[in-house]
């Protein structure tokens, strides 16, 4: 099977490149047998890219320690599970599961366009190929192919390391693949829209669906990262700003970016070339992800490789791709003309511009920030870093205006805001921001960021709070519905509006948990059995610790373990006994590593107890179970709010899959219209 | 055309406060990234150098590393990757992460004070993820 999924990889290769030139060619030509041709080399390149990966997965099945992924991925002690997820543990697998997927999008976009806009697919077509072509060029060519076999065959492999060894670690890379490639797909329009000249709204309608996609897995992925840094890198933080998170932020920050500013195109005409413009900025920066996370050329906690050819391939690749688009609008600018201009500083137009050009400014801060110890280098030859403290001075203000913008754009009439309407939208939610400030400051809340933070978060909610009681109540009194179901129609007969607003929800609660970071507490102790110690949350609970002491367990290489030393601690909760909680180090057998640390989590919907069992007083004396040896360094976090970063993440892929849901009324429409056009047909055989 | 005139003003006042932002953000928490060498040779020239905040990396060297007894202070001395003999010892106050061994890279976050021990507030230990073994430490895995 591996060596079958060998050859399918090599096969691939003419394939993609034939089917990428007939793309071209039948776009120019218009011949229908190219067209086909370069359609049907996408389900071919699809299907060889499966079998490919088949390959890969047998061989982690089988325990095909002669080849080199394997080998370094891989153990026969490993779990069936990670074998299973081996295909996207490290650079080369990963690589194979990105142009599988991108060939899988391609079916999908192939197919469902077989009978429709046929002006633009046999461009799509071509530009799909080229782009597998790419990722096939690299696997074979790059030192990274997935098949490469060593010299000779371990015993054994190296294993996986334990830290990827998470569920969220085995769901968090996939989800994100899946926003990067899903990409590709509103790329190759965008591009077949370039080449043919029809530079109208289609393109856009058509690859609307597409962006949603791709945003959704991008937003769920990224927030996937961070739970899995927050429960398995043990320091208690979820983001770090390193250049890899900071890699897959970047194309989420444009493709927003772009969801924003396509509703001024529908609906003014306006910005066609920055539209395009975003579209092609944000595929070229989910490969620049792709190379980040994969080449290791800015130091980073999760690089993976440090190989410098594939990092001439990406950057050559990237480097054309950005030519190409930069001529094609060039060319097409004539075309890209706007419709209208706008009128009033006061107006939604207005209030979207803003929000792009601050969703761009982060994305180029954080660009900048990620890049500088590279830029530094290159002018000074001096490499200087800037760390976290950099992103943060620069997207705290940033983001607060587009938290603030939240509430503003949706409610601020187009074109222009009269007085009238902004007093009648903004009178209220603003009184409402501000007795929030206040109040929270009566209640002793000093903490300025996470004050500003929440105020405006109350002016938000109240904002969309209004919009969606007002909607529910106009519906009920003109349709005479019951208040549930009249909220209920309201939101799905206009799925984009409410889904959007979903989304908005979504993300005001995240930053509201964002700002709970600005209250957390740390505390370390070093205690022995039946130590107590109190730590007091913001929210005003006393947690009561008792350590209960230090339990051994000898692995004996099962699940790869050599040994676990688990720490039990009994929590108390302002005296409500609230069971144990355990937070561990573990030794892997098949690292030469030092043991890797389990944090214990409780959670409540205000706050998060987490324990870190730093280190072991005496940890030879603790393996030997030696009862005096059982004092451990115990360090106790409080998370206030974080549980509410995970609840915006639901809200925004709740409203996000509500926008994309196909319309009740328009599958309806269609029914009518069928029906409607049978009718006539009918009369006609009679 | 007022009414676009002020438009452009806020476009302008964006980007620029954008910029601000990045130029101030950059020159108030930049950090030299140097290796032990160049950090010892630039202390020499320029005893200021004390005091501005520094990243290096550099090896630990085997044995070295102590614990404090009764307080969170890790001890041990650094080398430079390429030429062993320039070293200085490292003072930690913070849990140290799990990769740490007393045979590893690190990246050190500090100061080198006057007195010659450098004084870390972050450690990160390099490696993460890239756990990708060499032939000969894959043919010794089995044995």
């Amino acid at each position: 099977m591996t060596i079958l999924g060998e050859f399918a990889l090599w096969i691939s290769l003419p394939v993609a490149a034939w089917g990428m030139v007939l793309g071209y060619a039948g776009g120019r030509t218009l011949r229908g047998d190219l067209v086909l041709s370069a359609e049907r080399s996408i389900y071919a390149v699809f299907g060889l890219l499966v079998i490919a990966c088949l390959g890969v997965s047998a061989a982690f099945l089988g325990d095909r320690f002669e080849y080199w992924y394997i080998a370094n991925y891989s153990n026969a002690n490993l779990e069936l599970f990670y074998k299973v997820t081996g295909l996207w543990a490290g650079q080369r697998g990963s690589l194979l599961f990105w142009a599988v997927l991108v060939a899988l999008f391609g079916v999908i976009t192939v197919y469902t366009n077989r009978k429709k806009n046929r002006e633009f697919m046999p461009y799509v077509a071509g530009v799909l190929q080229t782009i597998m072509l790419f990722f096939i060029v690299v696997l074979l060519f790059a030192d990274v192919n997935p098949f490469e076999r060593l010299e000779f065959t371990p015993a054994d492999g190296r294993g996986l390391n334990p830290q990827l060894q998470n569920y969220w670690m085995t769901i968090h890379p996939p989800t994100l693949y899946l926003g990067f490639t899903a990409f590709t797909i509103p790329f190759a329009f965008a591009v077949a829209a370039l080449l043919n000249g029809r530079l109208d709204a289609r393109w856009i309608q058509l690859t609307r669906r597409w962006i949603l996609t791709s945003w959704l897995f991008l937003s769920v992925g990224i927030v996937f990262g961070m739970r899995w840094a927050y429960e398995e890198l043990g320091w208690g933080g979820y983001w770090f700003w390193d250049p890899v998170e900071n890699a897959s932020l970047l194309p989420w920050l444009t493709a927003t970016a772009f969801l924003h500013s396509v509703q001024i195109q529908e609906n003014r005409g306006m910005l066609k070339v920055w539209n395009m413009s975003l579209v092609l900025l944000t595929f070229l920066l989910t490969i620049f992800a792709t190379f980040l996370t994969r080449s290791g050329l800015i130091e980073s906690v999760h690089s993976f490789a440090q190989e410098l050819k594939i990092a001439y391939i990406f950057l050559s690749f990237m480097g054309a791709v950005l030519a190409v688009s930069v001529v094609l609008i060039l060319y097409r600018l004539p075309q890209l003309r706007s419709e209208n201009q706008i009128e009033s500083f006061f107006s939604r137009e207005s209030a979207f511009l803003f929000n792009n050009l601050l969703l761009l400014g982060a994305a180029f801060s954080v660009m900048w920030g990620t890049m500088f110890p590279l830029i530094s280098e290159g002018f000074t030859g001096q490499e200087i870093s800037v760390g976290p403290p950099f992103f943060e001075k620069v997207n705290f203000p940033i983001g607060l205006v587009l938290l603030a913008l939240v509430g503003i754009g949706p409610v601020i009439a187009w074109r222009r805001a009269t007085k009238r309407n902004l007093q009648k939208n903004f009178t209220i939610p603003v009184t409402v921001g501000a007795i929030t400030a206040v109040s929270l400051f009566a209640l002793g809340a000093r903490h300025e960021l996470a004050l500003v933070t929440w105020s405006i978060s109350a002016f938000v909610l109240t904002i969309i709070a209004t919009e969606f009681w007002k909607g529910t109540r106009a519906r009920a009194r003109i349709e005479g519905e019951g208040y549930v179901l009249a909220f209920f129609h309201l939101i799905t007969r206009n799925r984009r509006r409410w889904g959007g607003y979903t989304v908005h929800v979504g993300f005001v609660l995240m930053c509201i948990g964002f700002a709970g970071a600005g209250y957390n507490t740390d505390s370390r102790f070093n205690v022995e059995p039946g130590d107590v110690v109190e730590v007091e949350s913001p929210f005003g609970h006393t947690y009561e610790l008792t350590y209960e002491g230090l339990s051994m367990s000898i692995g004996r290489g099962e699940r790869n373990l050599l040994w676990q030393a688990i720490a039990t601690v009994s929590v108390r909760r302002d005296g409500e006994p609230q069971g144990v909680l355990t937070t561990e180090k573990r030794q892997y057998t098949n690292r030469d590593t030092q043991p890797m640390t389990e944090v214990g989590i409780r959670s409540i919907i205000q706050e998060d107890l987490y324990l870190i069992l730093s280190a072991m007083n005496d940890s030879g004396g603790a393996l030997r179970n030696d009862p005096g040896a059982q004092g451990i360094d115990l360090q106790v976090l409080i998370k206030p709010l974080v549980n509410w970063i995970w609840i915006g993440c639901l809200f925004i892929a709740i409203g996000t899959v509500i926008a994309l849901w196909p319309s009740v009324d328009r599958a309806r429409m269609a029914r009518e219209k069928a029906v409607g056009s049978a009718e006539p047909a009918a009369a006609g055989a009679d | 055309m007022k009414k676009n005139g002020r438009f452009m003003v806020g476009l302008v006042g964006v980007a620029a406060v954008v910029t601000y932002l990045i130029w101030t953000g950059v020159s108030e928490t930049m950090v030299y990234y140097m290796t032990p060498v160049e950090l010892v040779e630039k202390v020499s020239e320029d005893p200021t150098f004390h005091e501005v905040g520094v990243k290096v990396g550099g090896m630990v060297v085997p044995g070295t590393y102590a614990r404090v007894e009764g307080e969170l202070l890790h001890v041990f001395t650094v080398s430079d990757l390429v030429d062993e003999s320039v070293t200085f010892v490292v003072e930690y106050r913070d849990a140290l992460p799990d990769t740490f061994t007393d045979d590893v890279e690190v990246v050190l976050e500090g100061k080198l004070r006057a007195d010659g021990v450098f004084e870390a507030t972050t450690l990160l230990t390099k490696c993460g993820s890239r756990y990708e073994a060499s032939p000969e430490e894959l043919a010794g895995t089995g044995s």
